[in-house]
């Protein structure tokens, strides 16, 4: 790959970018970029399921509620400071992934998705009915911020301000893009893409479908239960709305209208569809509205999305990946 | 037990899981409010209405939605029928407000009392015209040739197609059934509870876990199915909590699929 490749200058820009927007921008602005990168990590861990593994989750909200709850209540009713409790809700909700993925992965197509969406409805149920522990409609107070982190010459990392909650925020979304960017590039992730295009041919080829499924399950569960915490530590209270099934589809929605499949897909769409609604600023009852017709009109004429769409944009005049990827080329 | 023979009537023929059918549901429901409550229609006209109503919008938006995408990847069907989802809660959110609708009508706050066991009246309405309807469906099905070539094209697409079926007619058709089952069960309930946007999601998932549970694209499995699971559930709100039925119904529903997932009455399960 060229040093200068057109992706890489794209990904540099949009990092520079995002580092220097929050200096110049207020403080509204700022918290709009933070929703944005909390729920691009989660966009960016359903895409590892469904973009690489093939493998559509509505469930994905649970995850998202049990890693928010999870610090809630280890951080709040066990009084443990935030990175012990950070740590602990990550391996939570990798656990629950794996625990419901093992029945659920046996299943395909309608099925999974019926499990899926079903786990996330008991999920929203538990954590609206079992007061004494989730605090019910009333929702959680008191997350904590993150500690701060001692640095070498008496200096420290704080995280009070909003800019620096952001920045963590956005430290997460590199860094698990990251790791998703590695994973898809790895054996494992060409397995995942096998997966995709044909299980019944990746089993044929002596691939464990089930294993690989689990893993991505298990690993795409994991960081949607970052994306929780992280939410749970900016926004200080979380309710159970959190963890209401349609915040999964919010975000599949971002996922597809940004490009499901594609490294810059998900970031793109969740930006997108946030900016849109923040640019016109509708009704929150009206967003589900537009976003489902957003939703509804890409998977009609755009299904790849619009990363998706440039992509054979750029392919059809001959221009850039001149490689040849196929349908989940790789950015 | 109407929204789960309407969804298996889909999920036979289409494939497609509609998540929509619980919302469509509300959508009837509140159309019936607003034609008794506001413009004072007759209640059983406004259920006729309703299922008009509810089938005209399936035949759009089966065109709108499902015909152009008939034959992308399945996933793509799914992600559809979510956004249609989405599309109904917004836009019952925004109409219809957030608060809770009595929907009012002359015998709703009746309840007949046999000895010890109290009923609704509006519940013993929705139960017989359940069977009505559940029957004047097992005539169509068997009885007629169109219901012929619906069970044919439920059973094996290609093969319908070979026989003359017009396949995609069909499938327009048992979308428009489907939803104007959705449309009487809608109205038919909606006195019997609450009217809220969001009612048609607890059914929904109630209606999916009887049709995996008596068996998939069997009607007779959705019956059965929402039979049992119905004694269940309520039974489970009764001796456990109502809040907790749901999630007894659903373990319900993963334990079929793990140990007999073609259900109680069904065919094989997977079609490539």
């Amino acid at each position: 790959m060229k040093i200068f490749s057109p992706v890489r200058i794209g990904w540099s820009l949009a990092l520079i970018l995002a580092i220097l927007l929050p200096l110049v921008l207020g403080e509204y602005l700022t918290s709009i970029l933070l929703l944005i990168a909390i729920w691009s990590i989660m966009a960016v861990s359903l895409n590892l399921l469904y973009g690489y593994t093939g493998q559509l989750s509505l469930g994905h909200s649970a995850f998202l509620g049990i890693g928010a709850y999870a610090l809630g209540l280890i951080a709040v009713k066990l009084h443990i400071g935030f990175w012990p409790a950070f740590f602990a809700s990550t391996a939570i909700s990798g656990l629950a992934g794996f625990l419901i993925g093992i029945p659920a992965l046996k299943l395909r197509g309608p099925y999974f998705v019926l499990v899926t969406l079903g786990f996330a409805a008991i999920v929203g149920v538990i954590v609206l009915a079992w007061v004494d522990f989730t605090g019910g409609a009333n929702g959680l107070a008191g997350m904590p911020r993150p500690n701060p982190i001692p640095l070498p010459w008496g200096a420290e990392l704080r995280f009070d301000s909003l800019r620096s909650m952001y920045y963590f925020t956005l430290f997460f979304l590199v860094l698990i893009a990251a790791i998703c960017h590695r994973l898809v590039h790895s054996l494992i992730g060409r397995t995942f893409l096998a997966i995709s295009h044909d299980e019944n041919l990746a089993e044929s080829l002596g691939i464990n479908t089930m294993q690989k499924k689990l893993i991505s399950f298990t690993i795409s569960a994991m960081f949607s239960g970052v994306a929780g915490a992280l939410y749970a530590s900016y926004n200080v209270v979380i309710s159970p709305d959190l963890a209401y099934f349609a915040r999964g589809m919010d975000v599949l929605a971002c996922l597809i209208v940004g490009g499901a499949g594609t490294m810059a897909g998900p970031i793109v769409g969740t930006f997108v569809m946030t900016a849109i609604p923040e640019g016109l600023q509708i009704v929150p009852y009206l967003k589900t509205l537009i976003n489902g017709i957003i939703l509804l009109l890409f998977i009609i004429f755009l299904p790849a999305g619009i990363t998706g769409g440039f992509k054979a944009f750029f392919y059809r005049w001959g221009h850039a990946w001149k490689s040849g990827k196929g349908r989940n080329g790789i950015a | 037990m109407l929204l789960a023979s309407g969804l298996t009537i889909i999920f036979g023929i289409l494939n497609v899981p509609n998540f929509a059918q619980g919302h469509l549901y509300m959508v009837a429901a509140y159309l019936g409010f607003y034609m008794v409550m506001s413009y004072a229609t007759n209640y059983w006209l406004a259920l006729v209405l309703a299922t008009f109503a509810l089938g005209i919008l399936g035949l759009i938006v089966y065109f709108l939605v499902f015909y152009p995408i008939r034959n992308a990847p399945e996933v793509n069907l799914f992600v559809a029928a979510m956004a249609l989802l989405m599309i109904l809660e917004g836009g019952a959110l925004y109409l219809f407000g957030t608060e809770t609708k009595w929907f009012l009508i002359p015998w709703s706050r009746r309840v007949l009392t046999l000895g010890e066991l109290s009923l609704q009246v509006q519940r013993l309405i929705v139960i017989a015209g359940t069977v009505v309807v559940m029957m004047a469906l097992w005539v169509f099905i068997k009885k007629t040739a169109l219901g012929a070539a619906l069970e044919a094209t439920a059973q094996h697409r290609e093969g319908a197609l070979l026989c003359g079926i017009k396949v995609s007619r069909i499938s327009a058709m048992a979308f428009v059934v489907g939803t104007a089952l959705a449309g009487i069960a809608g109205v038919l309930i909606g006195p019997a509870v609450l009217l809220m946007p969001t009612m048609g999601m607890g059914p929904l998932l109630v209606a999916f876990s009887a049709i995996i549970f008596g068996g998939l694209g069997s009607i007779a499995g959705a019956v059965l199915g929402a039979l049992l699971l119905g004694v269940v559930e309520s039974l489970a709100s009764g001796y456990i909590s109502a809040t907790y039925s749901l999630i007894v119904v659903f373990g319900i529903m993963i334990v079929t699929l793990l140990f007999r997932p073609k259900g109680l009455l069904g065919r094989e399960v997977w079609r490539p």
